[in-house]
């Protein structure tokens, strides 16, 4: 476990490094206060629930290049043994919280044991597959117990200050939850661990003949990407506290790949930029366009031929761009004086 | 230390390798000549664990490692220098070296020192990605990683081709303190010039099978008379 947090090499996790990642906190926190008066509080906290969705599933898309279309199985799993643990064990927030996330990660690693040995196609439909069948045993199979199509509410109750009917409160535990998310994943993808998941996602087989089980890697990230989007569904059994079959209906798997290439994959603030823009638009054009999903196909395509890199791809090569002008423009005015 | 024996590799039922057997000595650098086509770097592949024989077996100081995963391989001290001259291009060259230092639980310091030492110009390319390196310095970058660690056996698969001159005496002079280090090392070569001066021992593959192994001096100086092979 020491390659996943080693701090002896130089580019493991500097203090210099860590007051960035400190920074960066601060400005997300920062950014999600302001957007609060712009919208209503309770859609800033959905925004947010949604970008910690969104951030596990670049875990595996963006950082290891594994593009999977059933990553709902895993907020969908979250969702429903947070939800039937505070019926049936404790109403305790915090205890359902944890029985989301540990469900979460335990399917991921029963499953992750036969997808991580698949790539490419075979991966994102197998992870599909897997997905219908969660719907199906939810919305059908454990009916009686699930109530299917009829939805279930949960049986959270509110523990000491921790009451999420108060929207306040729920704001702040939630962006709390989206804080450490993104400590521990910039943590995790700074470290040799995410020098050698990325290192998978460029060539696999030369990572293997450095000695590295890239079996063991990929399995571990599944299941680290399966524990966040669980923990995202469970904040949405505390928020909302009616659950339903749609929270791991296979078709919304679209949302997660679309917030995740519109923000830039392979960087955890373009998963935030990219799951608020996606829920922005979402909420906006819904309420003007009758089928707003066709701007999003449109956007898609703008994606995929001129913008390669998402917004924050933009953002860089326009950064890059004025570097190099003002280089240029001083390096001139150096030549003339 | 190497042992192949009688192996037979094939893609499908297209058989490439038949009945192959060589024999590589500790300290000894060998290589492996051959036309286009010969097999040569089908048996490189099939040693290092890309391939499994169907007939014949590979041994490793008394270790059976046919079909062993290239991982265990690596663990083994096995070192594969590929063709394609292809590093982590997203990584920098510090990010390539260090993959290779926490595989091989060597402390970085130590590590970049083992690659500076064949060829110290790949200093100021430290924090350069390393896609952006030349075809050379990928070769040079490859070599030295593969220096990380506890290398036993080095697997090099025709590290000149496609080079200028000059960087193909770069990669000499690296091979040649290789030599001096009594490493052990199994190259695909078609420079016959660097063959000559630097093999203890030549393989002359064709059509899938060893047709002659050379151990005599002269007989590895004469340039002319393996270019027959070729």
């Amino acid at each position: 476990m020491s390659y996943l947090t080693s701090h002896s090499a130089p580019s493991g996790i500097s203090a210099t490094k860590r007051i960035t990642i400190y920074r960066d906190m601060v400005l997300i926190a920062a950014g999600f206060l302001a957007l609060s008066p712009l919208l209503a509080m309770h859609r800033v906290t959905d925004f947010m629930i949604f970008c910690i969705f969104v951030m596990s599933f670049d875990l595996l898309y963006g950082y290891m290049g594994r593009l999977s279309f059933g990553q709902m199985l895993y907020l969908g799993t979250g969702v429903y043994v947070s939800t039937l643990f505070s019926l049936h064990f404790s109403p305790n927030p915090i205890l359902s919280l944890m029985a989301g996330v540990v469900g979460g990660a335990i399917v991921a690693g029963i499953l992750g044991l036969i997808v991580v040995g698949l790539d490419g196609a075979s991966f994102a439909l197998t992870n599909l597959a897997f997905n219908q069948v969660g719907f199906f045993l939810i919305g059908s199979a454990f009916q009686k117990v699930t109530h299917g199509e009829d939805g279930i509410s949960a049986g959270v109750e509110p523990w000491g200050f921790l009451d999420f009917a108060n929207e306040y409160v729920a704001f702040g535990f939630v962006l709390l939850c989206l804080l450490l998310t993104f400590y521990i994943l910039r943590i995790l993808t700074s470290s040799p661990y995410g020098i050698v998941i990325r290192s998978i996602k460029e060539n696999e087989s030369r990572v293997k003949f450095l000695g590295y089980n890239t079996f063991f890697y990929k399995w571990l990230t599944f299941v680290l990407a399966g524990a966040f989007a669980a923990l995202a569904g469970t904040l949405y059994t505390l928020y909302v506290g009616f659950v339903s079959p749609v929270f791991i209906g296979p078709l919304n798997n679209v949302e997660v790949i679309f917030a995740a290439l519109i923000g830039g994959a392979g960087n955890l603030f373009g998963a935030l930029i990219g799951g608020v823009l996606f829920m922005a638009m979402k909420d906006s054009l819904s309420t003007h366009i009758t089928q707003w999903e066709w701007v999003l196909g449109v956007l898609l395509l703008v994606i995929v031929f001129w913008l390669r890199g998402g917004v924050t791809g933009l953002i860089k090569t326009m950064y890059n761009y004025g570097k190099a002008k003002m280089a240029k423009r001083a390096a001139v005015e150096v030549e003339k004086g | 230390m190497l042992n192949v024996n009688g192996i037979n590799v094939g893609y499908g039922r297209a058989m490439v390798l038949h009945d192959v057997s060589l024999e590589l000595q500790e300290g000894e650098m060998a290589f492996i000549v051959g036309r286009n086509g010969a097999g040569k770097t089908t048996l490189l592949r099939t040693i290092c664990g890309l391939m499994k024989p169907s007939k014949g077996s590979i041994t490793y100081r008394d270790d059976d490692t046919r079909g062993m995963p290239p991982e265990k391989l690596a663990q083994k001290g096995f070192r594969f220098v590929a063709q394609d001259k292809k590093v982590f291009s997203d990584l920098t060259v510090r990010g390539n070296i260090e993959l290779a230092a926490y595989a091989a639980g060597e402390d970085m310091p130590q590590a970049i020192k083992k690659v500076l030492s064949i060829y110290p110009g790949l200093e100021r390319f430290m924090d350069s990605k390393a896609g952006g390196l030349s075809g050379g310095q990928r070769e040079i970058l490859l070599i030295g990683r593969a220096l990380v660690g506890d290398p036993r056996l080095f697997l090099v698969d025709e590290p000149t081709e496609g080079l200028a001159a000059i960087v193909i005496e770069d990669i000499f002079r690296i091979l040649s303190k290789l030599k001096e280090d009594n490493v052990s090392a199994l190259i695909v070569e078609q420079n016959l010039s660097v063959v000559s001066r630097l093999a203890d021992r030549i393989f002359i593959m064709k059509e899938g099978k060893i047709i002659r192994e050379i151990s005599e001096k002269s007989e590895m100086a004469d340039t002319l008379a393996l270019e027959s092979y070729l």
